[in-house]
């Protein structure tokens, strides 16, 4: 669905949210009535907030925000901490209004929602408000506690907005769990045009956050669940059905670091395009990713080292043993090296955090090292989804990266991934570990390299205190030969030359 | 401006109260009669009514925090009482303001 058929159908207003505005075919629908539905803690506030100061931001448009439940400052305290300057757009073009009920107030009688709407009404005149965030209505309609009159409360809201032409944004607790409201307030995803459940539950110990657009009237929109986080910019969507315009492939080639690696791969990989290395534990991966970007910081490119659950310093060092030289390019900004924790945070929220890093480092070569760790947290069909991201990003911003991956299992020749990425990838080499006449070589084969000529050769791959290289190929009785028994072929084919043979 | 009710004069102790109405609204018009009877029965001579039309000065309401209409305000003596509702449950109200109620 292109972004030109919805926009026709039903005007809109920018969320300010990238992937909100994604899911939703172009943000809230204008003049009429959102309502956000979540469990405590699902983060329907600060999504609320967060598309008040979008619509400032981006389209200069002021708004209102009425607190029901939490203190309006408190409110406004928790957007600074998102990097928002609340002071400023308070100032001029966020209006908070406490609407919490004192606690000693007593009830003796019926009332209505009169006096807060004419209030609103004025403060909307004055201030060219557009947008009005109604901030837990349930608190509201407990107070009433009597189903007719919340109903009758709700349409008076309803009418309300529609009437003076606002934006509306309510949000709405609902028990956790639960996808729908109690079947007392049944009939508010009904009334409201725009209908957004917000989730949060727990896979493999750790907190995923989840949105999913129920319903919205006179408008397309994307029906699954897809994935966000609250960082430190506040709400993240991670969506995937983003409209973004496919880039020109480059023709140019990017070295791996390893020159015989190069020959393999016909001159290397090319630019924007992914490569994935495969194999066991020890086998020499994150090598091959210090090889890779060290060779793009001697091209004078910036580049990005991410590595899971290994320090940055201790890399370093490693390669160093390889006369592979991070020092000089940490410190001179070509490269930043970030070691990330795998249990911190949930999938979708290292994806946000690599995606900053992406941001500010704007590097033309990305290494992570292994994205496999992803599908340890957050349950491996949200990884795979990230993974996936995080390579369609890669490619639109025509980054060169390198990923490595974990094999693990009962059958280490089993060519498959843990993220199952390694159909998404364009160049896909494996380590593996060759038993061979008493010895443990490492052997490197490229499995496929898309859109280019490649050696179908198995090779020993080397490590020494002068680099990494991969051996000449020798083969006898149709095995290629490795270590020892490499080393006495190699230097019988020296004797023979040197016989003149 | 509001209009203020003045029901005699205001003795030491006066009861000053302000009630927040949205115009000829049934529940506004319910609460002033209600709240006027009360003070009759129980404040006669002693109190004070003012009156705030919400569509008429709805900044101020907005400023007070004024939710629902409505909204009734025992300004004076202190501590303030805010009571919402048309007043029609009279021994809620009483009991909020501290007097005693009728008898079962």
């Amino acid at each position: 669905m292109t972004e030109k058929k919805c926009t026709e159908l039903m005007e809109k207003i920018s969320s300010g949210i990238e992937g909100f505005d994604d899911i939703t075919c172009g943000g809230l629908p204008r003049g009429r009535t959102t309502l956000l539905m979540g469990g405590p803690g699902s983060g329907k506030t600060v999504l609320a907030l967060q598309m008040l100061v979008g619509a400032s931001r981006h389209h200069g448009t002021p708004g209102i925000f009425v607190a029901f439940e939490e203190n309006a400052r408190r409110v406004s305290a928790n957007g600074k901490t998102f990097g928002w300057n609340m002071c400023a757009l308070e100032k001029e073009q966020i209006h908070f209004i406490d609407a919490c009920l004192r606690p000693d107030v007593v009830k003796a009688g019926a009332f209505d929602l009169t006096g807060l709407l004419a209030g609103l009404e004025a403060k909307a005149v004055e201030m060219g408000a557009k947008l009005i965030v109604f901030d837990a209505i349930d608190v509201l309609l407990t107070l009433l506690n009597d189903p007719a009159a919340e109903c009758r409360e709700l349409y008076r809201l309803h009418e309300w907005l529609v009437h003076q032409k606002l934006t509306g944004v309510i949000t709405m607790k609902i028990e956790e769990g639960q996808v729908a409201v109690s079947p007392r307030y049944g009939f508010m995803p009904f009334m409201a045009d725009c209908t957004v459940l917000l989730s949060q539950r727990v896979a493999d110990r750790v907190a995923v956050r989840a949105m999913r657009v129920l319903k919205y009237r006179g408008s397309p929109h994307v029906l699954n669940e897809v994935p966000f986080v609250i960082g430190s910019a506040g709400v993240e969507v991670g969506s995937s059905s983003g409209v973004h315009p496919e880039p020109q492939p480059f023709n140019e080639k990017v070295s791996t670091g390893i020159e015989r690696l190069d020959a393999m791969l016909c001159g290397g990989i090319y630019r924007g395009t992914n490569v994935l290395i495969t194999g066991s534990s020890g086998a020499g991966k994150s090598s091959l990713a210090g090889a890779f970007i060290e060779a793009a910081c001697l091209r004078n490119e910036r580049a990005l080292f991410i590595s899971f659950d290994e320090n940055s310093r201790d890399i370093v060092r490693d390669l160093a043993t390889m006369s592979i030289d991070l020092g000089p390019h940490l410190e001179s900004g070509h490269l930043r090296m970030e070691a990330l924790r795998t249990e911190a945070g949930s999938s979708e929220e290292h994806f946000t955090r690599i995606k900053r890093l992406i941001e500010e480092q704007l590097p033309r070569c990305v290494a992570i090292d292994p994205l496999s760790a992803l599908a340890q947290v957050g349950g491996g069909l949200a990884a795979r989804g990230v993974a996936e991201r995080l390579i369609y990003l890669c490619r639109n911003k025509g980054i060169t990266v390198l990923f490595t991956s974990l094999l693990e299992g009962i059958d280490p020749h089993l060519e498959t991934t843990t993220l199952h990425v390694s159909t998404i990838s364009d160049s896909w080499i494996q380590i593996s570990f060759a038993l061979l006449g008493g010895e443990r070589n490492r052997a490197l084969s490229i499995i496929k390299s898309r859109g280019s000529m490649h050696s179908n050769q198995l090779r020993e791959l080397i490590f020494s205190d002068s680099g990494i290289t991969l051996a000449d190929p020798y083969t006898a009785g149709g095995e290629v030969l490795m270590g020892t028994l490499r080393m006495e072929k190699e230097s019988a084919v020296h004797m023979d030359l040197g016989n003149g043979k | 401006m509001s209009d203020t009710l003045k029901a005699g004069d205001q003795p030491k102790g006066a009861y000053l109260f302000r009630l927040y109405l949205a115009g000829g609204a049934p529940n506004s018009v319910r609460a002033f009669a209600n709240l006027y009877a009360i003070c009759q029965k129980h404040f006669p001579g002693s109190h004070r009514i003012e009156v705030i039309d919400v569509l008429k000065e709805p900044i101020r309401a907005l400023e007070q925090a004024i939710l629902v209409t409505p909204t009734m305000i025992k300004v004076s003596p202190l501590p303030e009482q805010f009571i919402i509702g048309d007043l029609s449950e009279e021994e809620e109200v009483l009991r909020a303001l501290g007097l005693p109620q009728k008898e079962k």
